[in-house]
């Protein structure tokens, strides 16, 4: 795996990158942008069915507390084995859950390229806010805080999946229910 | 076309409704008269069995939504549906139900079909398991009703049936020998065509094949079942307790044995002072040994004994010389190869050479929960003793009451209540209508005198003693101005002629009843003349009758809850049917819930020992909403102490979890060891002699504020109060064995932690897990999955206080889960499967029937067994409004890493974001959202007035709610 994690003007000092990577990782961040950018959307716009499109068939998605992560606890909020779990939520939550009606919206920011394996498997974090607004209250609240430690692989038509999302908040209390994906 | 034999016609209730899987398809089978109807028994509306519903007017009715179908078309009739069900052609034809599954009800019946023919029990095998006064009674019975089959007793001991009463008195006092005890002896066993299988015990039972293993190997087929399996002694397990010279008393060979015993002995120690250890003080008085009964509560029989009773009873017990202990804990048996005294947990050791221990019994129950019949804390039972299998019936000891008696159903060991129950049952058996409802009624005899009970007298009622003018006394126990019960001593003549007045509840005024210028026999003349007892005119003053009778009136503040409560609080006039919103609301009652419930009379959950693995480690926790910190010290012990400073309060330890030599305060660098006690102050000397503590400050008084501790199978309690009961008393019975079922021994292995807040109460939390009858309706995960239906197999489980529940259930076999029933809810809902059904598995992995078990464990801890996701949920209250839960996942030491994700994929059901979980979580804000924003108001919690509080025999219920409400109001005193 080459290195990515100290970014373009520490791999510039080491000598290690050469001037392609640098392209390279222009491409790389801005495909993982609108990756997020897509599963955001997704997401605000309610379209959970859509959502489980952002992942490959074996994929591992956890939404999981900060002090479950750091002490290697491995329980999940969520924790879907492979996309027909996270299929199985989706149309749960959309067609049995009983919930008060709610928005969301999701702000990803601070991307850092941890690594890309031989195989094209890429490494990433990002840092994540979401916010909430329930339709009785004029203020939206501060759902979650946290960031995305991910692992992409490439679809047949060369299209970015998340093989694995651990999403880990920092917030410890959760605001009585976690309704929609992260 | 095929007709198939689905069932015995005289299986099936009048009037009723039963549901059948026929050729893998579910059908409900309707009998009205000697016609038996057919049709599918899932709704056309949303999924639920018909079988569940009511037959009323020629048509059923789905329990859900109240839809009504035609019986004999399968129309849709009224509610909510329009699509029709499928009806089934159905004749009866040699006691047997035929159904035809090809061809629909319209049709004409075959030509011949025939009513129910008579019953020829002379063909029948009916088999009686148990050896006491329950299997003798229904025994004597069924051949006296004119039973002409085969009959067969199963026996574990090797005698035939005998009754126990005699045991711990005749028996042992020796004024009448084993004969007096028989019920059956070996000629009327012949008389009675008896095939006795004495010293055999039934190891398990088909109820589907009808059929009786035991442990010889034979099997027994039967038509008819009676389980009399009674119940067995609790036993000790102390040290020194396995030491020669302690005896039990439960058989004829154990009450010999004691007998004998008594000869050499010359001082006996009597563990715990119920009716057996009474009688046997009482008899060994009586052979002249010198005697001590040791009783761990602070009274006589606390839990059955109104308090002027139990002093009563005491007083009786000093009288005839007998040393009385009470408060006395037993921590253990003392003695070099023969007992030589008791060991108490005070340190002493009582001397005694014989040891007799009575502390209770359990009832039998291994058999008929194996087989799967309705088992709460005995059988559970109609009024003629006819179990949740048509062709099983219990009596006695291991039977629970069919009606609720005082609120809830209890299960009464007595020898009448055995022998009457018997006797329905037997009348039951044979197809005769039969039922019961004697009065409860219980006698003891005691140093020469006797004790009677009659009706059911509770311990918190409110009393009127009157002395009778022969030297008797009687104790008569009111609930809310009603007769409910009345205690004899030396007055069993006058108790007797009290019986139709308790019956009927009579109403009577306790002035009345205590007033001594009334003789007592003339009070209970007018009682059982049918008459009330109301407050007679105000007199001159009390004056003292001719007969010199004493009387005393004792109201315990359970009983009367303050009506003029000093903050106003007046609860509503229906009672426990309405619950007030400022239960839930209000800063004044949620500050009286943390000093007398988070801080009173508790145990409180904080912690598992899992997360302590070693001294050092440490946990921040709460105690109601008081933090503390949970470590084991050095010594290994686990301590509980306030997690605020001695010096200026401040919350010093801020790590959710780690390891640590001592605790010091950052603030002032007070510093305290493990066990919360203050070893340091900085400067306490001042400096240069300047300044500092004064000369007589004390460490040893500035400790953490430590709390009482206890532990069972790994999970971690604390109390404010220093003398708790033991958790198992604390628990009870019922929810103790629940609790056993889930932490069954293995060692836990923490998966991790879930928090979230809820804007809600923390009550409503505890309400949410007594509530069986949201369970289908609010989750329709689970129903649209067809996971969970209405026609589960479910219990909601009470103690006997009320404050702790289990809501249980357990997954059907086949009915929910068939393909056919998979293919019904497709019907019902298009696309409805789940791509990874495997989440939903459950690997059998508990020695429990349920499958799901949510235990609410008074006041802040939730037991979450939903199948193998597993996990304890600690409610922080926060104020009236919000509080916190803590869930704590695990696992058990030994789970391979399969059965670790499996319990990770199955947590998707529960927690903040779970399919179930986040739906309570809404619908308890959407429940303290319509307070908080709406006018003050009640809720309604009426359902199922025939159980006004406690455990159900249904899930459309609210009971239990009313059962936490009946605890909750007597603790806070609204």
């Amino acid at each position: 795996m080459s290195s990515l994690a100290a970014g373009p003007t520490a791999a510039a000092h080491s000598g290690t990158a050469s001037p392609d990577d640098w392209s390279e990782r222009l491409r790389l961040r801005l495909e993982i942008e609108e990756f997020n950018v897509a599963y955001c959307r997704a997401l605000d716009e309610g379209r959970l069915m859509d959502w489980v499109e952002f992942f490959a068939e074996d994929a591992l998605y956890v939404v999981t507390a900060r002090e479950n992560h750091d002490a290697g606890l491995p329980v999940g909020l969520v924790y879907c084995e492979g996309k027909g779990m996270a299929h199985d939520r989706a149309f749960a939550i959309l067609e049995t859950a009983m919930y008060a009606p709610r928005y969301l919206r999701h702000y990803v920011s601070n991307l850092h390229l941890a690594g890309v394996a031989a195989d094209g498997t890429i490494e990433a974090e990002s840092s994540y806010l979401l916010l909430q607004t329930l339709m009785d209250r004029p203020e939206p609240t501060l759902q979650q805080v946290g960031r995305y430690l991910d692992r992409f692989v490439r679809g047949a038509d060369g299209r970015l999946l998340l093989a694995k999302r651990i999403c880990v908040y920092d917030n410890l209390l959760v605001d009585n229910s976690l309704v929609y994906p992260v | 076309m095929e007709w198939i034999d689905v069932a015995a016609f005289d299986t099936l209730p009048d009037g009723g409704v039963r549901g059948f899987e026929v050729a893998g398809r579910p059908v409900a089978l309707v009998r009205q008269g000697a016609v038996v109807h057919a049709l599918h028994d899932i709704c056309s509306h949303q999924f639920a069995f018909l079988s569940d519903g009511v037959v009323e007017d020629g048509c059923l009715e789905c329990p859900l939504h109240q839809g009504r179908f035609c019986l004999k078309t399968g129309k849709a009739m009224g509610g909510p549906v329009d699509a029709p069900v499928a009806t089934y052609a159905a004749k009866v034809e040699g006691g047997r139900v035929l159904v035809c599954l090809d061809r629909p009800a319209e049709a004409e019946p075959d030509p011949g079909a025939e009513p129910a023919p008579a019953r020829r029990a002379a063909d029948e095998t009916f088999v009686v398991v148990g050896g006491g006064q329950a299997a003798g009674e229904a025994i004597r019975t069924l051949r006296q009703r004119g039973f002409a089959g085969r009959l067969v007793l199963v026996a574990e001991e090797p005698q035939l049936p005998y009754e126990r009463p005699p045991l711990s008195k005749e028996i042992l006092t020796g004024t009448a020998d084993a004969a007096l005890c028989r019920l059956i002896d070996e000629a009327a066993a012949r008389g009675l065509d008896l095939d006795a299988r004495l010293g055999r015990r039934a190891v398990r039972l088909d109820a589907a094949a009808r059929r009786l293993a035991l442990d010889d190997g034979a099997t027994l087929a039967y038509d008819r079942l009676l389980l009399a399996t009674g119940s067995r002694l609790r036993r000790l397990d102390l040290p020194g307790s396995d030491l020669p010279g302690i005896h039990y008393l439960r058989t004829l060979d154990e009450a010999l044995a004691l007998r004998r015993a008594f000869g050499s002995a010359k001082r006996l120690a009597v563990v715990g002072g119920g009716f057996i250890g009474l009688e046997v003080a009482s008899a060994a008085r009586a052979a002249g040994l010198e005697v001590v009964v040791l009783e761990r509560e602070a009274a006589l029989m606390s839990r059955l004994l109104p308090a002027p009773a139990a002093a009563l009873l005491e007083a009786r017990l000093r009288a005839a010389g007998v040393t009385l202990e009470l408060g006395a804990a037993v921590s253990g048996f003392a003695g070099e190869g023969v007992v030589s005294g008791v060991v108490l947990a005070d340190g002493r050791t009582l001397e005694a050479d014989l040891v007799v221990v009575g502390v209770g019994v359990l009832p039998n129950l291994e058999l008929a929960r194996d087989a799967g019949l309705e088992v709460a804390d005995g059988i559970l039972v109609d009024a003629a003793g006819r179990t949740s299998d048509p062709a099983i019936f219990a009596a006695g000891d291991c039977a629970v009451f069919p009606s609720p008696l005082r609120g809830r159903l209890r299960r009464l060991e007595s020898w009448q209540h055995a022998r009457e129950q018997a006797r329905a049952a037997a009348a039951a058996m044979l197809g005769e209508p039969a039922g019961y409802a004697s009065l409860p009624w219980f006698w003891s005899d005691l140093f020469g005198g006797s004790l009677q009970l009659l009706g059911l007298p509770l311990a918190g009622d409110e009393t009127v003693l009157r002395e009778a003018p022969d030297g008797g006394a009687l104790v008569f126990a009111l609930e809310e101005g009603r007769l409910v019960g009345a205690i004899a001593f030396d007055a069993g003549a006058r108790l007797r002629r009290l019986a139709g007045a308790i019956e009927r509840a009579a109403r009577v005024d306790a002035e009345a009843l205590a007033d001594p210028t009334r003789p007592l026999d003339e009070l209970i003349a007018s009682l059982a003349a049918g008459g009330s007892l109301i407050a007679s005119p105000k007199r001159g003053g009390p004056k003292d009758s001719e007969q010199g009778q004493h009387a005393m009136i004792d109201r315990t503040p359970t009983a009367s809850p303050l009506r003029n409560d000093p903050d106003g609080f007046e609860w509503p006039a229906e009672g426990l049917s309405r619950i007030p919103d400022w239960v839930y609301t209000d800063e004044t009652i949620y500050r009286r819930e943390v000093e007398r419930i988070f801080h009173g009379r508790t145990w409180n959950y904080v912690a598992l020992e899992a997360e302590l693995p070693e001294p050092g480690h440490f946990v921040r926790s709460n105690v109601g909403p008081t933090p503390v910190v949970v470590t084991r010290a050095e010594d290994g012990a686990i301590h509980v102490f306030e997690n605020r400073c001695a010096h200026r309060a401040a919350e010093f330890c801020r790590s959710l979890r780690g390891k640590a030599k001592e605790f010091v305060c950052p603030y002032h660098q007070w510093s305290y060891d493990l066990t919360g006690k203050l070893v340091g102050v900085p400067f306490r000397r001042g400096v240069n002699k300047q300044g500092g503590m004064p000369a007589d400050f004390d460490p040893k008084q500035h400790s953490l504020r430590r709390l009482a501790v206890t532990t069972r199978r790994g999970v971690v309690f604390a109390s404010y109060c220093d003398d708790m009961e033991p958790l198992e008393d604390y628990l009870g019975p019922e929810i103790l064995r629940e609790f056993d079922a889930t932490f069954d021994g293995r060692g836990l292995r923490i998966l991790g932690y879930y928090r979230n807040t809820l804007p809600g109460n923390w009550k409503l939390y505890h309400e949410n897990l007594k509530d069986p009858y949201h369970a289908t309706l609010l989750h329709t995960f689970l129903v649209t999955f067809g996971l969970l239906v209405a026609g589960n197999k479910s219990a909601m489980l009470c103690d006997a206080t009320g404050r702790h529940g289990v809501m249980a259930s357990a997954k059907s076999e086949g009915k929910a889960v068939s393909a056919e029933n998979r293919q019904e809810m497709r019907a019902y809902r298009e696309g409805m499967e789940l791509k990874e059904p495997r989440f939903m598995n459950f690997v059998q992995e508990f020695d429990s029937p349920w499958s799901v078990t949510m235990t609410t464990i008074w006041p802040n801890l939730v037991v979450q067994r939903e199948m193998n996701t597993l996990g304890v949920r600690q409610i922080v209250p926060e104020g009236p409004n919000q509080f916190t839960m803590v869930w704590t996942m695990f696992g058990f030491e030994g789970d391979d890493e399969e059965m670790t994700r499996h319990r990770l994929r199955q947590g998707n059901l529960m927690g903040p974001a779970g399919f179930l979980g986040l739906e309570d979580n809404e619908a308890m804000k959407f429940v303290q959202d319509g307070m908080l924003s709406g006018a003050a108001g009640e809720h309604l919690v009426a359902l199922d007035p025939a159980t006004p509080v406690g455990t159900s025999e249904t899930l459309i219920s609210e009971s239990a709610i009313r059962a936490m409400y009946q605890h909750w109001r007597g603790v806070i005193g609204v």
